[in-house]
């Protein structure tokens, strides 16, 4: 059942980001965009999946900033709007945003930002809550899935009535977590788009001090309205030893944590869903009820420095306060937390023994899960282009021989710094960065520099932020090899369509735009190689590395292995002769299974040779060239 | 053989590394590890072997005259200055082709192909170059195919990669031309428990060529580049001292560089080669320095010593005895050159009790340092 089809009244199992999207379209949103981006590609993906049926309009946009801005054209002229980022997505955003808060808003624009405490699919940890505070918008943070829902269709409210954006912040546990959500009715969008401009600096942040001020009266506006809020509330004893103030997920650690340490009576947890501005006379009415506040969040320290900001504000009123949290010691300073975690810290504030999980659980959970799944490094799929083209980055960097390297960025290939992408890549910053820092090595020829530089980047990459980096090289004259690793998918976020696709984030028909084209049209040597040709590559790419001077353009381009298997047939069945293999002996030292290393290929230590893994082979016959002694066999089907 | 067993990590750290690669080609061919591009070994990957093959047949590896000279003549190797010794010659193609193609008496390109012809080997291993005068091991299979490759350009070639390659092949019985280190590295070959029986048992001939020198391809053909159209060149040469020069022949002219600046892209492993005569091969061939025409021949082994007089009844090589004074100047060259070389490896390791990968006898080695 679609998210747009669930009944008012009824419950429902909702992964976080998809209560996300029906919080919006219980707001009666009518237009959606983003940037894919772990974890919150699914809000946008949802509501992109519903477009039809709901009358909405959904995109995938080429990259976060585009994003929030066709959002915003769409709050301008009167119509709800849902932008949805990863957290380095807000970064990108930000440029916008800082103006767009000036500017203010029309109809509700909700920007939901989903965090990746961990960094488990992220460059960084980074948290997005300084931004609301940065940029002076309204952040609200869901706990539980019902409040991902319900707290999105408030935020629209926010939104116009205080006419700026608001944000919605998430973490993984909440948008990637599934949770039973009551539904609540569902409002068409409106109709009666039409952008009207009250004043010529109607939609401009012009006069800026004016307009600031304004943006600090807003932010002051949501502050009256959370003081209400219902997602704010207090659990616990009058007069509790420990007051935990938290939100969002680290609530329910905090829960969890109290009452496995049995210490309910003891401690009391105010729970904030409005985390900025922070409603300062309800959090006083409860910071005055204790002498000691543990701060449970994650990533960076942001409520417990606005809480001693606030107590710092007030200090004729407040008593003897002592803080405990990240800068104490008590929260580790970065990663995820969970409820042992915040068991521990109440522990050692509270004095109290803490059993953690037992080790007989713990194995018992493993064995658990360990029948379900197989371990296995992180690495590249069977079938993968990219670990192709890695083998042939690696031989021909070996056999240029000038201690050649590669930048890269965020995206399946990043994986390519470890085991099944041969260490190539040395760099990974933001999107496209790779690019950005090849213009700079290539630029250092003056100061002696003389290894080859080969950056790579995906195509969706390619689109999002690497263009501008190519342009930079080829007008400052720049020395380094751009390798786009074309596999036609944005693929580590989940195959969303891209500009280079000729499909829409709804399925509909589009132009697709011809990487190489674009290419060419910048004016620079551009060639296009099937990474499953090892040889042709390898010779391409010292080609291109020996070809010095000015920008050269590799293309790479084979589909996803998984979008191919999902198309249909393999290409090839692929087996081993087993009296051709030479195994551990010298002459081979199982260069598929130990250096080439794709999942498909496993070593059968009762026969000391190699084996295909039937299950995991995509059948892309990669490896029978890999293989020096002809053992690898492929048969077409 | 008592060479110690170790595998390609040290290969590379010992040898690799260390810029005492030859560049035989020995270790390249058979296996994904080690492959020869533009004048260089490249590894590919790690090889996690304790043991390799590599290791065990590279001539810049524990190398024992001695032991070598039991297992290719069956004796140790003799006092003197040229290895093993059943005559020393002059020799030259007789009348055909290869007197014309040779690079000084044909004697080798008519020797290959005359075994070839008479079915004494049925596959060759020389080395040719390409237009970019970049070297590499030519396997053929007859006179056409042995003139293509005759000539040299004095580039190191890994050639026998080429032998790797044809071992695998249906040819039964290879001949090969190879310079010292190559010759050393066949010896290695013979030797190691790590070799193929039935690969380095189908080697059937080896003529040595007497070598002092070879250049480092890269920075060679760049310096060449700058001098002269790499595409019109048809053969190198060094005339004898006092000379002096390098000269470069084109159908049209003849460039003559000072030999100091060719010298500047000697390999520095040859530096460290004691062996100017490639002691332990059948045949050992060079220049006979100021008998324009002719080659100085050693014959060492049997085989060789057959292969010769066959020759001779043939007509397809004429022999004549060496002057004594051209006897001399040989032994004195090949003394220097071990003396010389010895003297490097002390510089570079720094003591005479370790000798790279050279294994001498005290006494031998005070002999030579005296």
């Amino acid at each position: 059942m679609s998210i747009a089809t669930g009944k008012a009244g009824t419950s429902e199992l909702y992964m976080g980001n998809e209560a996300i999207a029906r919080g919006a379209l219980e707001a009666g949103v009518g237009f959606a965009a983003a940037y894919p981006g772990t974890p919150s590609s699914e809000v946008i993906a949802t509501l992109a999946e519903v477009a039809k049926e709901g009358e909405i309009y959904a995109e995938w946009s080429v990259n976060e900033k585009v994003a929030m801005e066709v959002a915003a054209a769409a709050s301008f002229a009167g119509v709800r709007a849902i932008v949805a980022m990863k957290q380095n997505g807000i970064n990108v955003a930000s440029d916008f945003l800082m103006n767009l808060n000036l500017t203010g808003t029309r109809a509700g624009l909700v920007l939901a930002a989903c965090d990746d405490p961990s960094a488990l699919s992220s460059t960084n940890e980074q948290d997005s809550r300084p931004f609301a505070k940065w940029a002076d918008l309204p952040l609200l943070e869901p706990g539980t899935f019902q409040e991902a829902k319900d707290m999105t269709r408030w935020a629209f409210e926010i939104s116009e009535e205080i006419r700026n954006a608001c944000m919605l912040r998430t973490v993984t546990r909440v948008s990637h977590a599934r949770g039973d959500v009551e539904l609540g009715e569902l409002i068409p969008p409106s109709k009666e788009a039409r952008f009207t401009a009250t004043s010529p600096v109607d939609f401009t942040p012009y006069p800026v001090p004016f307009k600031h001020h304004q943006m600090i009266a807003k932010l002051e506006k949501a502050r009256e309205l959370f003081e209400s809020s219902p997602f704010n509330r207090y659990v616990g004893p009058e007069r509790p030893e420990l007051l935990v103030v938290t939100s969002g997920a680290c609530w329910l650690y905090s829960l969890e944590a109290v009452k496995a340490l049995r210490a309910g009576d003891r401690v009391g947890i105010l729970k904030l869903g409005t985390t900025w501005p922070l409603p300062e006379k309800f959090v006083q009415k409860h910071l005055a009820r204790t002498e000691r506040v543990l701060v449970v969040e994650e990533v960076a320290p942001f409520l417990e420095g606005n809480l001693k900001e606030l107590v710092g504000g007030h200090l004729a009123d407040a008593g003897q306060l002592t803080f405990y949290g990240k800068r104490s010691g008590h929260i580790p300073d970065s990663g995820e937390l969970n409820p042992d975690l915040v068991a521990k810290a109440l522990g050692s504030v509270l004095d109290l023994e803490v059993e953690g999980v037992s080790p007989e659980y713990v194995q018992k959970a493993q064995q658990l899960t360990g029948s379900h799944t197989h371990m296995r490094a992180i690495g590249f799929c069977a079938g993968c282009p990219h670990r192709a083209s890695f083998w042939s980055i690696k031989n021909a960097l070996k056999l240029d021989g000038r201690g050649g390297f590669v930048t890269g960025d965020i995206g399946c290939y990043t994986m390519a710094l470890g085991p099944t992408g041969y260490f190539q890549v040395k760099t990974v910053q933001a999107m496209g960065s790779g690019v950005g820092l090849a213009c700079g090595f290539g630029n250092l020829a003056r100061t002696g520099f003389e290894q080859p530089v080969v950056s790579v980047c995906g195509d969706s990459t390619f689109f999002h932020a690497a263009i501008p980096a190519l342009l930079n090289g080829i007008y400052n004259h720049s020395n380094f090899t751009l390798m786009i690793l074309d596999n036609s998918a944005t693929a580590m976020t989940g195959f969303q369509p891209h500009p280079g696709i000729g499909k829409t984030a709804t399925g509909e028909t589009t132009p697709a735009v011809d990487i190489e084209a674009l290419c060419r049209a910048m004016g620079v040597r551009v060639e296009v190689t099937d990474p499953f040709d090892l040889e042709g590559t390898t010779e391409k790419l010292l080609e291109l590395l020996r070809d010095d001077g000015g920008v050269r353009v590799l293309i790479s381009k084979r589909t996803c292995g998984l979008v191919r298997a999902r198309q249909g047939e393999p290409d090839y069945r692929v087996h081993i002769d087993p009296e051709k293999c030479r195994g551990d002996a010298c002459g081979c030292a199982r260069l598929c299974t130990r250096v080439f290393q794709c999942p498909g290929l496993i070593w059968d230590a009762e026969t000391d040779r190699a084996k295909i893994d039937e299950v995991i082979c995509s059948g892309c016959g990669v490896c029978a060239d890999v293989c020096p002694a002809g053992a690898i066999i492929n048969e077409a089907i | 053989m008592s060479a110690e067993l170790k595998g390609p990590q040290q290969l590379q750290g010992e040898v690799i590394d260390k810029h005492l690669c030859a560049l035989c080609g020995a270790c390249v061919g058979v296996c994904p590890y080690l492959v020869s591009h533009q004048g260089r070994i490249v590894v590919m990957d790690e090889c996690n072997l304790s043991e390799g093959r590599c290791y065990a047949v590279c001539p810049r590896t524990s190398v024992d005259f001695d032991e070598l000279n039991r297992v290719v003549f069956g004796v140790p190797r003799p006092e003197g200055e040229l290895g093993l010794v059943r005559e020393v010659l002059m020799a030259r193609a007789g009348e055909g082709a290869a007197r014309k193609k040779g690079q000084y008496g044909g004697t080798v390109s008519a020797l290959m192909s005359f075994a070839l012809r008479e079915g004494l080997i049925d596959s060759a291993v020389l080395t040719s170059s390409d237009e970019a005068l970049l070297p590499s091991g030519s396997a053929v299979r007859d006179e056409a195919g042995v003139l293509d490759c005759a000539g040299s350009n004095f580039v190191a070639a890994p050639t026998l990669a080429e032998f790797n390659r044809e071992a695998v092949t249906d040819a039964q019985r290879i001949g090969v031309v190879a310079t010292s280190c190559q010759v050393l590295a066949l010896a290695k070959m013979r030797t190691s428990t790590l070799e193929k029986r039935d690969q380095i048992d189908k080697l059937a001939l080896v003529v040595g060529l007497f070598c002092t020198w070879s250049l480092r391809y890269e920075d060679f053909v760049g310096f060449l580049r700058e001098k002269t159209d790499l595409a019109e060149i048809t053969k190198v040469d060094i005339p004898p001292p006092p000379a002096e020069v390098f000269e470069v022949y084109s159908n049209s002219s003849c460039v003559k560089l000072p030999l100091a600046e060719v010298r500047r892209f000697i390999r520095s492993t040859c530096d460290l080669c004691t062996d100017m005569t490639a002691e332990l091969a059948d045949l050992s061939v060079g220049s006979a320095e100021g008998v324009p025409g002719w080659n100085t021949l050693i014959v060492r082994s049997e085989t060789g010593a057959e292969l010769v007089k066959k020759a001779v009844a043939d007509g397809a090589i004429e022999t004549a005895p060496l002057p004594e004074e051209n006897l001399e100047h040989l032994k004195g060259a090949a003394l220097n050159k071990r003396k010389r070389a010895l003297r490097n490896i002390i510089d570079k390791s720094g003591s005479s009790e370790d000798l790279l990968y050279l294994k001498l006898s005290e006494e031998a080695l005070e002999r030579l340092l005296a």
